[in-house]
């Protein structure tokens, strides 16, 4: 793998931010933290990330707005919705709008691992799918 | 402009969170009240708008049937006067003919004969009459002209018999006094004939009169029954729609068709409270729902922090350096703290610290309320109006909820306004008796109209997390259901929302009040 895999994270907690993105980048994976949904939405019109991870309660825009930005901007890009209180109605919305996956709060970073890794297989597949 | 009656007196009976009554003794109490004023509404004995008017007609009816008897009556009565009135003119003429008669005897001693059976036939048609008579002049006058026509043909009889010069002047004044008393008898049934048409031509009018009187005295009852009900259950329908779900109980002596309504609309009322209940019910469901999601949002955050932090601390142990371990440490504490928080103001929710209800004095708790966050407003430049009258009656309440309440109503108010917004608050004593409101009115963008039903609800909030609790109004509305008041909501969007308070007045005598508000207000704790 010549990249690393560039990965978006937005959430409003701030040490939500602060932890994972040592954690991930130990794991060897290049992360950008925002805190709200406004500044990530202005970051994705200048840039594809490979995963955007978004908590879907945000109070200016919320994750659901961010979700919406990135299959505009990025179809490609596997976003991964944090939810607080994983609600049937928003998951299927989200689900049905081209979101990756569901992690639930409070989750442990290896859980956010995981599916990220999951994301990334994906990912490597497509390309070396697309490319060979 | 849309209206939401989220609390009316009547709901302080449902049961709430936190509440201490529960709903069973409440509506066992109730339940009583309401068969009682059954019972009473039915028990009166019946006298019905129908037999009332009835009776009325019946009353016509007499009036009615009375004067044509007396109508009738009186021509018969006319009928037998015209008829004697020709006896009456038969026996004066058979006393002139024989007066005629004593005369030419008298002067040309023609024969005295004719004079007799004239009178004769006089005195036959008085006792042939007799009665008639006696009716019309009554019995010693009757007596002194029989008499008299007695002697008058006694002296006849002796003239007749050829004592001429001994009784003639005698038999001239008898047949002269005779006569007059004919011709008097004449007059007087003649008069008395003339009354009686009278007194028949002024039927008509007596009867009029009568049926003026009758009506106007029928129209009064019959309207002081009919429309004085009616003007009653339009009070009731205000006071039902108004949220008062008292039974109607009996006002009148007699049972008739509105104690029937009255009972069908008490049994509306049951069955409008019933559905209330439910729908009380249904909401607090919905409540707790929003309740339970809120807390779960909430402390989800903080233990999200934590269990990310911990889990991070633990793998990574050995490769954090000492700052980086503290740093972790303290949010674990720190997220910890938040997390105790939430649940402490979730606990003061479902408590409502117990109450110690007083007299108190409405205007100084507001004006005490503004003083504290003037700063707040300050800050924003809101212009702030107030309207708060001296010599209020004193409110039932505990102080620090009331205030706890006004102050989360202005800053709510002073959060939705823009810089230099508006804020108005008034008392208005007179909304409804009883009760004392205080409008906190703002003029910024106002409530759409598919979160009125919902702003009360635990956790409901509009605000940045972190700036709101959605607890306000929640609380608010439960401590003012537990000091027998309420909050009402109006609002139009564009144009500003005014949350009303109302708050039941004391009710202390005034004297009582004034002599003994000292005693009273440390007794009226113990409420």
């Amino acid at each position: 793998m010549e990249n690393k895999i560039s990965i978006m994270l937005v959430d409003d907690e701030e040490i939500v931010g602060k932890r994972l993105k040592k954690a991930l980048e130990a794991e060897g994976y290049e992360i950008e933290v925002f805190m709200s949904g406004t500044a990530a939405i202005e970051r994705l019109a200048q840039r594809i990330f490979d995963i955007v991870v978004t908590d879907i309660r945000m109070d200016d825009v919320d994750g659901i707005d961010v979700l919406d930005a990135v299959m505009k901007n990025a179809p490609q890009t596997r976003t991964i919705m944090i939810t607080g209180y994983a609600t049937a109605e928003i998951a299927r919305e989200a689900q049905a709008k081209g979101a990756f996956d569901f992690i639930a709060k409070p989750f442990r970073p290896k859980d956010l691992s995981k599916v990220i890794h999951k994301a990334t297989q994906e990912i490597k597949k497509s390309r070396s799918g697309s490319s060979p | 402009m849309t209206e939401s009656n989220n609390e009316s007196p009547k709901e302080n009976k449902a049961p709430s969170l936190g509440s201490v009554l529960t709903s069973e003794d409440l509506s066992s109490r109730d339940v009583e009240f309401e068969a009682a004023a059954d019972r009473a509404l039915q028990e009166r004995p019946t006298f019905s708008i129908r037999a009332k008017l009835l009776l009325a007609f019946a009353l016509f009816f007499v009036l009615t049937l009375a004067t044509v008897l007396w109508s009738i009556d009186i021509m018969g009565e006319v009928q037998d006067k015209i008829l004697f009135l020709e006896v009456a003119d038969d026996y004066k003429v058979e006393l002139q003919q024989a007066r005629r008669f004593e005369k030419n005897f008298l002067l040309y001693g023609t024969n005295l004969d004719d004079a007799r059976e004239h009178a004769h036939r006089a005195q036959h048609l008085t006792e042939r009459n007799s009665e008639r008579f006696l009716k019309t002049v009554g019995k010693r006058p009757l007596d002194v002209m029989k008499s008299q026509l007695a002697e008058y043909l006694k002296l006849l009889d002796a003239v007749g018999r050829g004592e001429r010069e001994r009784h003639e002047n005698a038999l001239r004044d008898h047949g002269a006094k005779v006569l007059k008393l004919a011709r008097d008898f004449v007059i007087k049934e003649r008069r008395l004939v003339q009354s009686m048409i009278t007194l028949a031509r002024r039927i008509p009018f007596f009867f009029l009169a009568a049926l003026a009187v009758l009506m106007v005295v029928v129209g009064v009852f019959l309207a002081r029954q009919i429309i004085g009900a009616l003007t009653r259950f339009m009070e009731y329908t205000k006071r039902i729609a108004d949220g008062d779900f008292t039974p109607i109980t009996p006002t009148r002596k007699y049972r008739d068709e509105f104690s029937k309504l009255a009972l069908t609309l008490n049994r509306m009322v049951r069955e409008l409270d019933r559905h209330h209940r439910i729908l009380t019910e249904s909401h607090k469901l919905r409540a707790m729902g929003t309740l339970v999601a809120g807390v779960a949002h909430e402390l989800n955050n903080p233990l999200n922090n934590i269990m990310l932090t911990a889990s991070l601390f633990k793998d990574e142990y050995k490769s954090l350096e000492e700052d980086e371990r503290q740093e972790m440490i303290n949010d674990v504490v720190d997220q910890s703290e938040r997390a105790k928080k939430i649940v402490a103001n979730l606990l003061d929710f479902a408590r409502q610290s117990e109450a110690s209800i007083r007299p108190l004095d409405l205007r100084q708790i507001v004006v005490e309320t503004i003083q504290l966050v003037g700063n707040h407003m300050r800050m924003k430049k809101i212009h702030l109006i107030t309207d708060l009258p001296d010599d209020l009656p004193a409110v039932h309440g505990d102080r620090q909820l009331l205030s706890q309440v006004f102050m989360n109503l202005i800053l709510n108010a002073v959060d939705v306004l823009p810089e230099k917004g508006e804020i108005s608050i008034r008392i208005s004593p007179d909304r409804r008796e009883g009760y004392l409101g205080v409008d906190i009115t703002d003029n910024g963008p106002g409530i759409p109209e598919h979160m009125m039903g919902q702003i009360f609800d635990p956790f409901f909030t509009t605000k940045p997390t972190g700036k709101g609790t959605g607890l306000g109004l929640s609380v608010s509305r439960g401590i003012l259901r537990k000091l027998g008041g309420y909050i009402l909501v109006r609002s139009e969007l564009g144009k500003g929302s005014t949350f009303t308070v109302q708050l039941p007045v004391t009710t202390v005598p005034a004297e009582i009040s004034a002599h003994k508000a000292e005693g009273f207000s440390s007794a009226g704790s113990g409420e």
